[in-house]
């Protein structure tokens, strides 16, 4: 177990390295000097020149991403042109709302999806099985944002009994968790969905497997081999989903945040592109692959404490 | 849905796990001649079960109705009408009009061009490039080029991919050439690990190891004998993939970074329709309805090769 943890986190470090050089690379792709952009047509040479040492852009390339990189790893992510704000404040403070979001939304999810899941799998062929493949079927065919827009227009306006606008901050938790409905069923549908798939496929094989049948030869109660053993180690397979699913909707997030019209990570983001403030984007990108790799590995390494078989790989 | 960004990832899961059995069931070496008779086997895999069926159906519906949008469109979707604007369904407009007074119905068939035009130019894109440099790796198991090879992979892997599309959008200009190249740059890794394990358990075959011992090259060897026999989990995974590119392509669209403005994509279309919420609900039902029925048609496509290309499927059918 040591030493699938370190090989895992030593892996991490080149792939994080490499995904700050690809983040840090996206400055060239854009066309246009910052500096000159930052200061407005009026600017006089002089004065570009002097911003770019500033910005530190007359600096050879290996020499900005040094500084890039090891700024980066003090939690520095440079300001915003625009305003001057400080990226890492910016996105100090937009963070939790995302993180309420999308850990509300797996939560959700995965306790529709592991539990349906398990209920189709128990019933096999039978009608909460149909019912539970056809409706995931159909879940799985709506993308977040059409199923936020829809929810919006049934709930919010036409019969509106959830609020459409923002995320009702300093209005007490019962208004936040109201202001919280609609975003998180939009959200969580298709990966419920997805989850149900993987825990009924995985509970059916556990079901099928030969210590369940001694089990039941041994004549334990259903409920208890059901749950005690075919649920338990079944549930693997949906604990990696879980991990790649939180880290993926502080990013996935950003369609329903801005539809809901929400604070957090991906309407910074988006804003920041209209804006064209790339430090905003840069920062907000960073944390995001930093957080999906994070949530990766915890999930990994969960996997591999409660299933041996997987460190063998 | 932007959690569909996860779910693609997942899905590729499935054939990496499986890998071993497949490849032995799937390969049959032999002449380029065989090749059309396993396309057509994979069409019958298909078109064996109802799921395969009813997706394919409903995929060719889509690509007919992009390829010949200029017959199928009643309207003109640029020609606006003040006079008719916010025009809720009617017979003259079936779709309704939108806050310019253009034909939604109209606008949807174009529509269905532009999302075609990015999942397949996507996806063929993302195929040609990862998994060239898929096999590459698993050719060269062990050594630097494969070590950098998965280093790329999983550098590109380790961003949220609609962030990633975004950021990289961003900063090249709205366009859909460019939507193109930002989702396939974060696209191709997926078919890469595909390729690459497929390879790893292909490269013990008999066949390849005959091949190897009489001097075939790497390129004839990785193009003759490999990429034919590791086919099958990378269609089984284009299926959900086209899914998922439709769906970036909206979202991308949506937040103004897809097609330019007079251009029509089902994304931008239901973004305006959010905008007139209060107005024209049918500028948010029709095109949502739309966009539902084709995703869930490369859903069910999907499914379809996965039962009748995959061996373990079939069994667990009945």
């Amino acid at each position: 177990m040591l030493l699938y943890t370190i090989k895992r986190l030593l892996w991490m470090i080149p792939t994080l390295m490499g995904g700050l050089f690809l983040v840090f690379s996206l400055t060239y792709l854009m066309p246009g000097d910052p500096a000159s952009a930052m200061l407005g047509p009026t600017a006089t040479q002089a004065k570009i020149d002097a911003m770019h040492i500033r910005l530190g852009l007359d600096l050879p390339i290996y020499e900005r991403y040094w500084k890039f990189l090891t700024s980066a790893l003090q939690g520095d992510l440079g300001v915003s042109i625009w305003t001057g704000h400080e990226v890492s404040a910016l996105i100090g403070s937009v963070l939790p709302k995302t993180a309420i979001l999308a850990v509300s939304t797996i939560a959700f999810a995965s306790l529709f999806g592991i539990g349906l899941g398990a209920l189709a799998a128990i019933n096999k062929g039978g009608i909460i099985d149909k019912i539970c493949n056809y409706g995931s079927l159909l879940n799985l065919a709506i993308p977040s944002f059409v199923a936020a827009i829809l929810l919006m227009m049934f709930f919010g306006v036409w019969w509106q009994i959830f609020p459409i606008m923002g995320a009702g901050e300093g209005e007490g938790f019962w208004s936040a968790v109201h202001h919280l409905v609609l975003p998180v069923i939009a959200m969580s549908t298709g990966w419920a969905a997805f989850m149900l798939r993987i825990q009924r496929e995985t509970m059916i094989e556990t079901l099928g497997s030969d210590y369940i049948r001694t089990a039941r030869s041994f004549g334990a109660p259903r409920w208890h081999i059901v749950y005690r053993y075919a649920l338990k180690n079944s549930i693997i397979p949906s604990i990696t989903i879980l991990g790649m699913g939180l880290g993926a909707l502080f990013g996935g997030a950003v369609f329903v945040e801005i539809i809901f019209n929400r604070q957090g990570l991906g309407q910074l983001i988006v804003q920041s592109i209209y804006k064209r403030d790339l430090p905003i984007v840069q920062g907000g990108v960073l944390v995001a692959m930093v957080l999906f790799v994070i949530t990766n590995i915890i999930a990994d390494l969960i996997v591999a404490w409660v299933d041996p078989r997987t460190r063998l790989k | 849905m932007v959690n569909g960004q996860r779910k693609n990832s997942d899905t590729t899961m499935v054939p990496e796990t499986g890998g071993q059995d497949k490849a032995a069931v799937v390969h049959m070496p032999g002449p380029l001649a065989q090749q059309w008779g396993k396309g057509r086997a994979v069409m019958a895999g298909v078109w064996s079960s109802p799921e395969g069926r009813l997706g394919l159906c409903i995929v060719m519906f889509f690509i007919g109705v992009a390829i010949f949008a200029n017959f199928v469109a009643p309207y003109d979707p640029y020609e606006q009408s003040i006079r008719d604007r916010f025009a809720a369904p009617s017979w003259a407009h079936p779709f309704g009009t939108d806050y310019l007074g253009r034909d939604i119905l109209s606008r949807m068939v174009y529509g269905s061009r532009t999302s075609m035009y990015v999942a397949f130019g996507t996806n063929i894109l993302s195929v040609a490039v990862g998994v060239f440099l898929g096999m590459l790796a698993g050719r060269n198991k062990g050594n630097a080029i494969d070590y950098s090879i998965i280093l790329m992979f999983d550098m590109i892997r380790s961003f949220p991919q609609i962030l990633l599309a975004l950021a990289i959008v961003a900063v090249l200009g709205p366009s859909l050439t460019n939507v193109v190249l930002a989702l396939s740059f974060t696209l191709f890794p997926f078919y890469g690990r595909i390729a690459r394990t497929q390879t790893l358990s292909l490269m013990e075959a008999p066949f390849i190891k005959a091949g190897q011992a009489m001097g075939v090259g790497t390129m004839r060897l990785m193009g003759r004998h490999i990429a034919p026999n590791i086919m099958a989990p990378i269609l089984v995974a284009w299926g959900m993939e086209m899914t998922n590119m439709i769906i970036y392509e909206a979202g991308l669209s949506f937040l103004g970074l897809g097609i330019a403005p007079p251009g029509a994509s089902w994304g931008n279309m239901l973004r305006k329709g959010l905008d007139s919420i209060y107005v024209a609900p049918w500028m948010i039902i029709f095109p949502s309805l739309v966009l539902f029925v084709g995703m869930l048609g490369f859903t069910l496509l999907s499914t379809g090769l996965r039962i009748g290309l995959d061996p373990h499927e079939r069994r667990s059918e009945d």
